[in-house]
């Protein structure tokens, strides 16, 4: 992945998730994964288009999922439900608006695709042999990895 | 990591105790070898381990089992019941044995035993000479016999057993010595006859296993040929002392001469007019270059500028990779301060606030990315690959997938440089360079 | 006896979502992220606004609109939505009451979108994530125009 790319995602999710958890949170080491699969039960996913093609896949625990989502509405959630889903997906497009917005003031020109979520039922992210980076975050509800998957068009 | 390590003093310190009757003057770590019980003084253990896995050196001793690492230190890992003509049961591959390592003076070593006992105090008058009929190996090795709590202990003498010592002993002791004495000491032969090739191939096994283990530098075909004119070289250095490397600073001091000119830096006029000369003839207007292991960059900017005057009307696309983020993530805003840019770089640079940079144009002809060669890239057909001194650091097994991934990139009439000291003289290339620049295309 | 009103209480101050003859400002949230529109309503209840309704789309919202008309005081609005964008439903609201007034809700990097918006006649924009603060701030801007 374009070494200019890695930084506005790694700033979005630690300013993003500091704003909304308010707790501390931890970044750990960037590497890379040889391929794009979810691992861990809870993925929401944000498409990439424009100069690049690709997508930003939020990775969780389902426990997490909760409780992250419970932090967000001032309430306990307990369930996987619309409300939580609704608020994942919230999460992982204001995560991925904003390195996409930093990208813009660096001359590139990403375009977000509306967000999904898969959960462990229906968990079908193919798994094409493509080159991730994973940026693990450690949050007080949980650990997230951001799995990003990015190819230059052309 | 030393649990064991622990334990054996923890122990010391309860044996201490149980025989407060005697004073306590000598203290031994007991194992067991074929159903007998053996004690070496504990001046001599260093620490207990549980390991397999050892990696096997060709020409050894019988009873050297392979090497292993501890630790960052590679030493030998002996078979004390293969040594002794002992049986021994044989445990599946990778299973972990019983390890004794021992220090004795600054050698360290292993030693495999059927189990580990406990740390025994004793008091040293109650030690008895050695007689024949007490052990299964030879009495000059034996130190004493000591009973306690009604169990037998045999000393044995690992310095006897291990060390070469004075002249007349190590002639005498070679009959039943050799072993021992290999043993202790890898860099000496096997068998009587002064160094050669077997002797070689012995000291070259070990450095093979240091480079990997220290440096990840994996000889293989690619790099054999400057391997071994090197390993020439480094006995000389090493006249008399031992060849072996034991630390990271010895291991890059092998490795000193086997990077390529100008690694770290802008290529200078001379190499890069030869690199330029090996270029291929390119037919249409665009010209893709892959170039992993590029490192902090500095070759990718070389490559451009040269490209740039080669084919001044082309659209050159660089992909530059390396697994490194930290190298990778300065390469795209590199800024030079020098007072003036050297001679051949001068027209593609700009001077800045903050000093001297690259051209726009070149800059956009670059895609610096953080990315790992064995994962599956989108790097298009190329026309040119600059790979030097990647394979090396890669296992053998992963080199020949890299090359193969080459030969699949290349173009038809493609080139491929490697390291300065590197070779490509495999199936399926061809040499394509001059004396100062590696470069090979497909056959 | 003297009740709460005969003594108006320096500590007391007047919850933002009431007009000045104390009934509710009435708010259409037009979201199609549940979450959001939660979060939304819960900042203006929490202030004594009354929701009216939430639509999860562009063209429910501007339906739901013409529908209350004119009992909608105020109009929150998505910019991106599936069947019809936020854009396109703030022009067609924009379209049936030129007095209309539409808040933009938007997500960072969208601002070319967001000056459309503007152009087309919405009153003000608000970036996610929702700050308490800043939509009531936002909101009370709008009403005071």
């Amino acid at each position: 992945m374009r070494v200019e790319y890695i930084n506005p995602f790694v700033e979005s999710a630690f300013n993003v998730l500091k704003e909304v958890l308010q707790g501390d949170i931890k970044r750990g080491e960037l590497y890379l994964k040889s391929t794009s699969m979810p691992v861990m039960g809870v993925a929401a996913l944000v498409g990439l288009a424009g100069d690049v093609e690709g997508r930003v896949l939020f990775d969780m625990e389902k426990v997490s999922a909760l409780k992250i989502a419970s932090a967000m509405n001032g309430e306990q959630l307990t369930v996987m439900d619309e409300l939580v889903k609704a608020t994942i997906t919230e999460l992982a497009n204001m995560i991925t608006a904003q390195a996409v917005t930093k990208l813009h003031e660096l001359g590139f020109r990403f375009d977000l695709t509306p967000p999904a979520i898969f959960t462990g039922d229906n968990m079908e992210v193919s798994d094409q042999d493509v080159e991730a980076l994973i940026v693990p975050m450690e949050t007080p509800q949980g650990k997230i990895e951001i799995n990003v998957a990015i190819r230059e068009r052309g | 990591m030393n649990e064991a390590g622990n334990a054996v003093a923890e122990q010391a310190k309860v044996e201490e105790k149980k025989d407060r009757g005697e004073k306590i003057d000598f203290k031994m770590v007991t194992f067991v070898l074929a159903g007998k019980e053996y004690g070496i003084d504990i001046m001599n253990v260093k620490e207990i381990a549980h390991a397999g896995r050892f990696t096997y050196v060709p020409n050894a001793a019988p009873f050297v089992r392979g090497v292993y690492n501890l630790r960052g230190e590679i030493i030998s890992i002996i078979d004390l019941r293969t040594m002794f003509h002992l049986p021994a049961e044989r445990k599946d591959e990778g299973a972990l044995e019983n390890l004794l390592i021992l220090q004795i003076h600054d050698q360290v070593f292993g030693i495999i035993v059927d189990q580990i006992d406990k740390v025994v105090g004793i008091n040293r008058s109650s030690i008895q000479p050695p007689h024949p009929i007490f052990g299964d190996i030879n009495v000059k090795y034996i130190r004493g016999i000591v009973e306690n709590l009604s169990k037998l202990y045999i000393i044995l003498d690992v310095e006897k057993i291990f060390m070469p010592k004075a002249k007349e002993e190590k002639e005498d002791a070679y009959h039943h010595a050799v072993p021992a004495r290999a043993a202790a000491n890898p860099s000496v032969p096997t068998h009587v006859a002064p160094p050669d090739a077997a002797d070689d191939d012995l000291e070259l096994g070990f450095i093979r296993e240091a480079l990997a283990a220290l440096r990840n530098f994996a000889t293989s075909a690619i790099n054999e040929t400057w391997f071994r004119r090197r390993f020439d070289e480094w006995k000389v250095i090493r006249s008399g002392r031992d060849l072996q490397l034991k630390e990271g600073g010895e291991a890059d001091l092998y490795l000193e001469g086997f990077f390529s000119p100008y690694t770290g830096e802008l290529w200078g006029q001379e190499y890069i007019e030869a690199f330029e000369s090996i270029l291929p003839a390119i037919e249409g207007a665009s010209i893709n270059v892959w170039n992993p292991g590029c490192g902090k960059g500095f070759e990718t900017w070389s490559v451009a500028c040269a490209l740039k005057r080669k084919y001044p009307n082309g659209r050159i696309k660089i992909w530059a990779n390396d697994s490194d983020l930290l190298n990778i993530s300065m390469a795209p805003n590199m800024v030079f301060s020098f007072d003036t840019p050297p001679e051949y770089y001068a027209e593609f640079m700009v001077q800045g606030r903050n000093g001297w940079s690259f051209r726009q144009d070149i800059r956009d002809a670059i895609f610096f990315e953080f990315h790992d060669v064995l994962n599956t890239n989108s790097v298009p057909p190329s026309d040119l690959i600059v790979c030097r001194d990647m394979l090396s650091f890669l296992n053998p097994l992963d080199q020949k997938r890299v090359v193969l991934d080459f030969a699949e990139k290349l173009k038809k009439n493609g080139v491929a440089v490697v390291g300065a000291n590197e070779r490509l003289d495999l199936e399926g290339w061809e040499p394509a360079g001059t004396g100062i620049i590696t470069a090979y295309a497909k056959a | 006896m003297k009740t709460k009103d005969d003594f108006p209480s320096l500590n007391e101050r007047k919850p933002e979502g009431m007009k000045p003859d104390g009934t509710p400002w009435r708010v259409l949230i037009v979201d199609d992220s549940m979450f959001v529109a939660k979060q939304i309503t819960q900042i203006l209840t929490s202030e004594g606004y009354q929701v009216v309704h939430t639509a999860a789309d562009g063209l429910e919202g501007y339906e739901k609109y013409k529908e209350l008309y004119p009992n909608v005081d105020l109009v929150t609005m998505d910019i991106t939505m599936p069947r019809m964008d936020g854009l396109s439903a703030l022009q067609k609201i924009i379209e049936f009451d030129k007095n209309a007034k539409v808040i933009m809700i938007s997500a960072l990097g969208k601002q070319d979108l967001v000056k459309q918006a503007l152009v087309a006649g919405a009153k003000n924009y608000i970036v996610k994530p929702l700050d308490r603060k800043k939509v009531l701030e936002r909101l009370q801007s709008v009403l005071g125009k």
